[in-house]
């Protein structure tokens, strides 16, 4: 008889759990808090939105019927929505433009040592780190066509008065809000490149420069290659943090003048958290989040996986 | 000989225990499960419809009878709830109340919260919202079911949809048992009416904001600046009786100015603009809606005709108007640079003259104490925009505290004092405030002030007061910023329009038409 034969046929006394009904305890006690936080934070809203998203939820009826794709179709058919994505397209591209092209050409400016380099760095960094609302408040000083710097610098350089009202113009406040971005956002951009550009080797620059090439061949076929990949991500975090701006909305126009500032966030806000309809807001937050999915990974497919080649 | 398989051997005593610990470890699936099956509870539990609320309170005997003792010795409201408060077991400790922030708070922080305390022992715990999130505040609290208010402020303008969700109670019951009958007639007439809705009291106003037209009494009195006037208009330097008046003025002036002071200047900062429309709009003879379709009438010829003037206005306000909001307006007139506000709030009638209190340093200094005159509005009807009533929430644990609280607030008694608190933001809302001999004794013009006010509510018009009425203002105030952002006024008006429609759409023409009959059933709604 084997030492097998002899283990299956010794019989086994119980007193108590099992060791392994002990230990699944155990493993959900320690799991157990951070599966509720989960659950409550995050699945749970996300599978009760999605619910409402079906119901006709709002503030002046008690009943929330099941409406099926009713609230999908109407958001698709809503020229409000459309208005907000085009906004709020025109901003993303825009400022996330704009960021990557100064963030490029600060980076490229402080890869190298210079003198004062330690002191203007955490300067440069500063508007990344101040509250959004802050930045709000400030810019909205700023922007004043009476007494804002920004008109009176204007003036200077154009020799005459210059009284545009930045935040009261359609034309002009989407600009405004695009700018305030671009300057709370580019040293994002900055570190990030800064950081990658500080890890492409050396010696290609030395070996192009053996080759003849000049500054802007080796920023073309040495650094720019040489960070794809960065680029690639940090322009897709970017455009998806900037697809949900909110804040200086808020704190600038609340919209206005009329719907020209109304981003996507700014008019689910307006109808899940002023006007309570929520199966409507739910709905529009859902085509968000697919049509954010779709370019993400169509993005990636793009441009990550053909940054290895 | 025994035959090898592929699978590798397992020692026995060790097989169960693996095969256990593999039973016990939940499978991917089963959490995903095991949370679709917490959340469905969880959306179930709130997907049931709300209850209906009890329409019958209960109260206290014992309250009642020191109430009614009180009204028969003295007939003051203020002494029967406090009576009545003190005679209520159990009697809360605590009463939660939502409440405006910033300068409005002052007054439940600073005086009726400790002086109701002191009285009847029940501790006041405001709750400050700003403006903008009052409403959304209130009805999550609703929604959540959290019992957070037990007293809610209720604009006007908000009750259809607070009735609608059952969030407060209706007074009725309360007024009849507590409420000395002539108090309720001391209630403006206008304010009176904004309590009721649906034939049911819900609220007790407590803030008469009733817009106002001010105008620097110096400068229209200067003889240099009447000739002048006159002979470049062909008639009087007096307060405008239309806006033609009105804008003829503020060019006059603004022209004298030079750029540095201007004849006018309005609230036009998206948010609030709605209000400046509507009341010129209804003055012209504009309605919101067509009596028969209830569609849409925004770009009528009364609309294009407002918004074309406020438009052109503008041009002879302070650049950048566009973009101001009551403090602008404040700070402007308050250091002198307008000669007319072209519509606001009561209380710069009362900071022009000069403001003590700690709570107002933010204020600037008066550059126009005694130069201060008052108007009703152009065109003769003022609007009377926003104002508050006070209501008993329907998820109170207190109603009938609470109940007792905003009574005893808005008796005769406590709210003269309340609205001449040198910080006070609510304005006279009885007839015995406008009456008040300490009130109109307060500065030399206070008389005209009170009489101005009076008058402005005997022929104010209303916000809109039905379901949606926020989604309604929203979508005026979207039309007008945006044709004042350059959108041509006939394409600005049909964007209102065609919202004002899908909202009636999506609550309901009929439901809408029913309220729409009950809005213009009230006075102020419309006068032509």
């Amino acid at each position: 008889m084997d030492m097998a034969e002899t283990a299956t046929r010794t019989p086994v006394t119980r007193s108590g759990p099992s060791l392994a009904t002990k230990r699944r305890i155990e493993g959900w006690l320690l799991v157990l808090p951070a599966f509720l936080l989960i659950l409550g934070l995050g699945i749970y809203p996300l599978l009760s939105s999605l619910v409402l998203s079906f119901q006709r939820w709002d503030l002046q009826s008690q009943e929330h019927p099941f409406v099926g794709l009713a609230n999908y179709r109407d958001a698709l058919l809503d020229v409000r929505v459309w208005n907000a994505f085009a906004n709020t397209g025109l901003l993303v591209v825009g400022a996330v433009a704009l960021e990557f092209l100064l963030g490029l050409g600060l980076a490229l400016l402080f890869v190298g040592d210079f003198r004062g380099k330690r002191i203007a760095m955490p300067i440069l960094i500063l508007p990344v780190m101040v509250v959004p609302v802050v930045v709000g408040l400030t810019w909205t000083m700023l922007w004043d066509n009476q007494f804002g710097p920004i008109n009176q610098v204007l003036s200077w350089i154009a020799g005459h008065e210059v009284n545009i009202i930045w935040l009261g113009h359609r034309n002009t406040a989407l600009v405004a809000i695009t700018v305030t971005d671009v300057w709370q956002w580019t040293p994002f951009m900055f570190l990030i490149l800064l950081a990658a550009l500080s890890g492409v080797n050396p010696e290609l620059y030395e070996a192009a420069s053996l080759d003849g090439a000049g500054w802007w061949q080796a920023l073309r076929d040495v650094s720019l290659p040489g960070i794809a990949r960065v680029i690639a991500v940090v322009i897709l975090f970017r455009a998806l943090d900037a697809f949900k701006i909110f804040d200086l909305v808020f704190m600038f126009t609340q919209g206005g003048p009329g719907t020209s500032t109304e981003t996507i966030s700014w008019y689910i806000y307006q109808l899940g958290f002023k006007f309570f309809r929520l199966g409507y807001a739910s709905a529009v937050s859902y085509i968000v989040v697919i049509l954010l999915t779709i370019i993400a990974t169509l993005y990636v497919a793009r441009f990550l996986r053909s940054a290895d080649t | 000989m025994t035959r090898m398989d592929s699978k590798p051997t397992i020692d026995p005593k060790h097989r169960e225990a693996l095969e256990s610990f593999a039973r016990a470890r939940a499978s991917r699936r089963q959490v995903l499960q095991g949370a679709a099956g917490l959340a469905a509870l969880g959306i179930a539990g709130r997907s049931r419809p709300v209850v209906a609320r009890s329409a019958a309170p209960s109260l206290s005997p014992d309250a009642i009878s020191a109430a009614q003792r009180a009204l028969r010795q003295t007939a003051d409201s203020a002494q029967a709830a406090v009576d009545a408060a003190n005679a209520l077991d159990p009697k809360p400790a605590q009463l939660n109340i939502a409440w405006e922030d910033q300068l409005q708070l002052q007054d439940p922080i600073l005086f009726s919260g400790p002086l109701w305390e002191e009285l009847t022992g029940i501790k006041i715990n405001p709750i400050g919202k700003t403006f903008a999130d009052l409403f959304p505040s209130q009805v999550a609290e609703h929604l959540g079911a959290t019992g957070a208010y037990d007293v809610l402020s209720m604009v006007p303008s908000w009750t259809a949809d607070f009735v609608t969700q059952g969030m407060v109670e209706s007074l009725d019951p309360y007024i009849e048992q507590y409420m000395a009958p002539a108090d309720l007639d001391d209630y403006h007439p206008l304010y009176k009416g904004l309590m009721t809705y649906g034939g049911q009291r819900y609220g007790l106003f407590d803030d008469g904001d009733v817009i106002i037209l001010y105008y620097r009494t110096d400068l229209f009195e200067d003889p240099a600046n009447k000739d002048a006037f006159k002979a470049q208009y062909g008639h009087e330097l007096a307060a405008p009786k239309d806006w033609t008046e009105y804008d003829e003025i503020q060019a006059f002036f603004t022209e004298l100015g030079g750029g540095n002071t201007w004849g006018g200047a309005s609230q036009r900062k998206p948010g609030q603009v709605y209000g400046w429309f509507s009341e010129e709009f209804r003055n012209r003879g504009g309605r919101f809606f067509d009596d028969g379709t209830l569609d849409g009438t925004l770009d009528s010829e009364p609309g294009i005709a407002t918004l074309t003037r406020m438009i052109e206005s503008n041009k002879t306000m302070p650049p950048g108007v566009e973009t101001w909001d009551f403090p602008q307006v404040l700070a402007a007139w308050m250091g002198g640079q307008l000669a007319m506000i072209g519509g606001t709030w009561p209380p710069i009638g009362r900071w022009s003259e000069g403001t003590t209190a700690e709570q107002l340093s933010w204020v600037p200094e008066t550059q126009v104490k005694g130069k201060v005159g008052y108007s009703i509005m152009p065109m003769g009807h003022s609007l009377h925009n926003a104002g508050f009533s006070l209501a008993v929430s329907s998820d109170s644990p207190n109603k009938e505290a609470a109940y007792l609280f905003i009574q005893w607030l808005t008796s005769p008694t406590i709210s003269l004092q309340r609205v001449m608190l040198p910080y006070a933001l609510r304005d006279p809302y009885r007839l015995s405030h406008f009456t008040s001999e300490d009130y109109r004794a307060r500065w030399p013009k206070a008389g005209d002030y009170l009489d101005t006010l009076m008058a402005a509510a005997d022929g104010a018009l209303l916000d809109i007061i039905m379901p949606g009425s926020a989604e309604y203002h929203t979508a005026i105030d979207q039309a007008v910023t945006a044709g004042m952002a350059g959108t041509p006024v006939e394409e600005a008006l049909a964007t209102g329009n065609a919202a004002f429609n899908e909202i009636t759409d999506r609550i309901g023409r009929d439901n809408q038409k029913t309220a729409y009959e009950n809005f213009k059933a009230l006075k102020g709604s419309y006068y032509s």
